[in-house]
């Protein structure tokens, strides 16, 4: 970065919020993906900027002097969204942090993005109410970071996902102006839905500022199973038929044959290590209403032939069961050193399909790959386990992925059902967009952002 | 090498989880401050992507407390404590140790006689360097000796601890025969604390030696990078410990009961002679909370009339496991409510050297523990650990609070008075 103009970052959000160091710098040429940048990615600068009038000069200049800008939150998410390259500027928005708003007659609250998504939760449930998106890091992803992801989570299939509780969001368009996206009321039909554009938009179309969310009043209740299958097929029948049965749980875990085994040498819960799948089911809402429709779930589960249904009496005991589910990922950890967690998602009645496709394609390129599933809502996250210095083993877990990738569209499925495109995905969007879908979505990206500033590296604008 | 330490570095897989717990990232939210930019950063050393001598790349590796909250918060399980130090030890065998820490911890340390002889020296010019803050709350520089001007400090006791006592001090009909390693801050700051956990011990039956040859426990080398000195710590007290014939070795230091327990072995794994030796010490050592909650509290106790919070020294809880016991006894005290504070084990700040080198910075992670601390409006703070005393007391002094902060055995001793 030319000197003059980092004189002039600095003078905008203050010479204490600019990294220079290269140490200090190197340290976003990663994200929680498995992709970094590598040295020669390294960013020219990263940049803390404290208010969206920070953010519109900061990239006023971008255009002026044409650098790259990468904005982050807490850079957890998975798709390599916010991985560095050489002369970008990271913007981290972490420094605006601020809850501004909890409207407990509307139900609705205002963030600056920069808030921790579980602090949010926890500031709205003691006032009796409910943000329900949970993906799997809101004790420390920020809430512009779960808006720009669109993130989800084991509660999607009830509740829904970010984009389902956002109402209106501040955004910094690339080119500097300060914009009010819907509004902060139950229903807005007033234009184009920008709020929905700007929602999964991975930092290429704007910088959101503020959040404001619609919140739900918090479930009175829960009630926690665990029931265990000696054969998949029937699993998913059963996940079917509790839908058609009218009752929907706040989760619906699946954890296949791998992740049962991986756990039981983990934590002895008592797992039988031949079971095909284990379904950990969490319903809740009002407390009259749990009985009826945990004992619903039982006997449909046995219907389809479930080897043992287990319902936790209290809250101990339901915490027992969710440590199955707590320490999967553990579990594997302790088999190989790297992780990599897929997100294909397919319709519900086609996860049986999907999860033999998964355990063909680990035996052709000889890998271990474990499923873990958000079973209501069809999210599968296909878990690939490898040692990266393993070049070899490396070179066929790449394999693998693509290979899964193609065949969940050859399923009628999607690509990512929350962890966004990002870096890693970038060459199969065609596949599922199709040109003319390339082409609107590059039309939107250059007609927004007409110097492809804003993340230029997920390639929507080339 | 640095590649030595690529198999725990790849285990990190940089989900971000530390971020949520890491008081050091809390307040400078730069990812080099939190564990996955420091195991990314000790990769690209391992990588040749960086020159593992630049200042800043040592700059940023001393900027952790070794808390370890991140592990305990990792899902993947990385040692986080252990790798950090073993990258500072190669650190330090690549650059040599700064002058001042070299000459503090290989002259001094390393040389028992001198290292006491200076400390009473220490305790006489003392007041040279540092003048007594208002109300007997302890010493301030007079001169900015590297120490910030306004860093509370402990004053070195004219008489050490041990330099009071004979080395076995014998009750009648003993319930149990232990040895107490004092450690440096209760043997020269806080002998006060020693004359507490000394008087527990007696008032509850239990014959103690202390014995005279016994150093310090390394922490502060080790934390430094300075392994060969740790080693050499580790080994003369193995030497003077582990063939003693008590039924436990007790320490009220979370920092030197972490060494004995967890680190020793660790020290001294490739030294045949002493390792058996060490984990015998290992194994027997145990904090003097343990040791009580065990035999139970004895005889008559005074009634206190106190709100008490207890803090989480970091060595103490997640490293050697110790929670429940403190509160337990405290708890037992007649006239004692026990008021627990947000977070207890999120780490003051103190965490030894780290409070001289980035006193700005433990300041404002000590900052965070006082808030939670009068939140809980309790009267008195009690920490099983020197350091955090010495820290929380340091903070209590800068925010003109009246709390107390008191070691556990301190209060604990109260309750005994005749």
């Amino acid at each position: 970065m030319r000197k003059d103009i980092t004189d002039e970052i600095k003078q905008i959000v203050g010479t204490a919020y600019v990294l220079e160091g290269f140490e200090d710098k190197y340290c976003y040429i990663y994200d929680a993906s498995a992709i970094d940048a590598g040295k020669n990615g390294t960013p020219s600068l990263v940049v803390f900027p404290g208010s969206a009038e920070e953010v519109s000069c900061l990239l006023k200049l971008a255009n002026q002097y044409n650098f790259p800008v990468i904005p982050r939150g807490a850079g957890t998410n998975v798709s390599g969204g916010t991985v560095s390259h050489s002369d970008a500027v990271i913007l981290v928005l972490k420094r605006m942090d601020r809850i501004l708003e909890i409207d407990e007659r509307n139900m609705m609250a205002e963030v600056e993005v920069g808030v921790i998504t579980a602090r949010l939760q926890d500031e709205v449930e003691k006032r009796g109410l409910f943000y329900p998106p949970d993906p799997a890091s809101r004790s420390f992803s920020t809430m512009g970071g779960n808006v720009a992801e669109n993130a989800g989570g084991p509660r999607g299939a009830k509740y829904g996902v970010t984009r389902n509780y956002v109402l209106s969001l501040e955004v910094v368009l690339p080119t500097g102006e300060i914009i009010r996206t819907g509004a902060k009321t139950m229903k807005d039909v007033a234009g184009y839905d920008l709020t929905g554009l700007m929602i999964g938009s991975e930092g290429t179309l704007g910088v959101v500022t503020k959040v404001t969310v619609k919140l739900l009043p918090l479930p009175q209740a829960k009630k926690t199973m665990l029931v265990v299958f000696d054969d998949l097929g029937k699993a998913s029948e059963a996940v079917a038929q509790v839908f058609i049965a009218g009752v929907i749980p706040a989760t619906m875990e699946l954890l296949d044959n791998i992740y049962i085994r991986a756990i039981e040498d983990y934590v002895h819960l008592g797992l039988p290590v031949d079971a095909e799948a284990v379904l950990l089911i969490e319903v809740d809402g009002d407390e009259i209403a749990l009985g009826p429709q945990i004992e619903s779930i039982k006997q449909i589960c046995t219907r389809q032939g479930a080897t043992s249904v287990r319902v936790a009496s209290n809250a101990k005991e339901a915490d027992e069961l969710w440590v199955a589910r707590r320490s999967a990922f553990a579990a594997l950890a302790r088999v190989k050193p790297t992780i990599i967690g897929e997100d294909c998602t397919v319709k519900r009645d086609k996860i049986p399909q999907m999860v033999r496709k998964i355990r063909a394609i680990a035996e052709k390129y000889n890998v271990i790959i474990a499923v873990l599933g958000h079973a209501g809502d069809g999210n599968l996250h296909a878990t690939l386990l490898a040692d990266e210095r393993d070049k070899d083993e490396m070179a066929r877990i790449e394999g693998a992925i693509d290979e899964i990738l193609t065949s969940t569209l050859e399923v009628g499925g999607t690509l990512t059902g929350e962890h966004g495109i990002g870096r890693v995905k970038r060459k199969f969007l065609p596949l599922q967009l199709g040109p003319g879908g390339m082409k609107a979505m590059k039309a939107i990206k250059l007609a927004l952002d007409p110097n492809n500033i804003l993340n230029p590296g997920l390639g929507f604008g080339d | 090498m640095w590649t030595d330490l690529e198999r725990e570095v790849i285990r990190c897989i940089k989900c971000g989880a530390c971020q949520s717990v890491c008081p050091v990232f809390r307040e400078l939210g730069a990812e080099s401050s939190v564990a996955r930019g420091k195991i990314k950063l000790i990769k690209a050393a391992i990588r040749g992507d960086l020159d593992s001598r630049s200042a800043n790349f040592g700059e940023l590796l001393s900027r952790c407390l070794l808390c370890g909250a991140c592990q305990e918060s990792c899902p993947s399980g990385v040692n986080f404590h252990d790798l950090l130090t073993r990258a500072r030890i190669q650190l330090a065998e690549e650059k040599g140790l700064p002058l001042l820490t070299r000459l503090v911890l290989r002259l001094g340390l390393r040389n028992r006689r001198l290292f006491e002889v200076a400390l009473n020296f220490g305790s006489i010019g003392q007041w040279l360097m540092f003048r007594h803050a208002p109300e007997g709350a302890g010493m301030l520089p007079r001169l900015p000796m590297g120490l910030d001007m306004r860093r509370l400090v402990a004053p070195v006791s004219n008489q050490s601890f041990r330099s009071r006592h004979p080395e076995t001090i014998e009750v009648t009909n003993p319930k149990r025969k232990v040895a107490f390693f004092t450690g440096c801050m209760i043997n020269h700051l806080y002998p006060e604390t020693g004359e507490s956990v000394l008087k527990l011990l007696r008032r509850n039956r239990v014959s103690v030696l202390i014995p005279a040859g016994q150093h310090c426990c390394g922490a502060p080398a080790l934390s430094n990078g300075d392994e060969a000195t740790a080693i050499e710590m580790a080994k003369s007290a193995v030497n003077t410990f582990a063939a003693l014939d008590v039924d436990a070795v007790v320490t009220a230091c979370g920092s030197c009961g972490a060494m004995l327990r967890k680190q020793f072995p660790e020290l001294l794994r490739n030294f045949p002679k002493y390792f058996e030796k060490s984990q015998i010490l290992a194994r027997k050592t145990i904090d003097f909370t343990e040791l009580l909650a065990d035999i139970g509290l004895s005889g008559e106790l005074t009634k206190l009339n106190r709100n008490v919070t207890y803090h989480d020294s970091c060595h103490l809880v997640r490293i050697q496991g110790v929670k429940d016991q403190p509160r337990q006894l405290l708890g037992s005290i007649p006239g004692v409510t026990l008021s627990e504070m947000q977070q207890p084990g999120r780490c003051c700040g103190g965490a030894g050297s780290f409070s001289l080198q980035h006193y700005e910075l433990s300041r404002k992670i000590v900052q965070q523990k006082l808030n939670d601390i009068v939140a809980t409006n309790a009267d008195t703070v009690v920490a099983g650990c020197p350091m955090c005393v010495m820290h929380i007391r340091d903070g209590v002094h800068q925010n003109g609070l009246t709390t107390r902060v008191l070691h556990t055995a301190d209060l604990i001793a109260e309750a005994y008075d005749d």
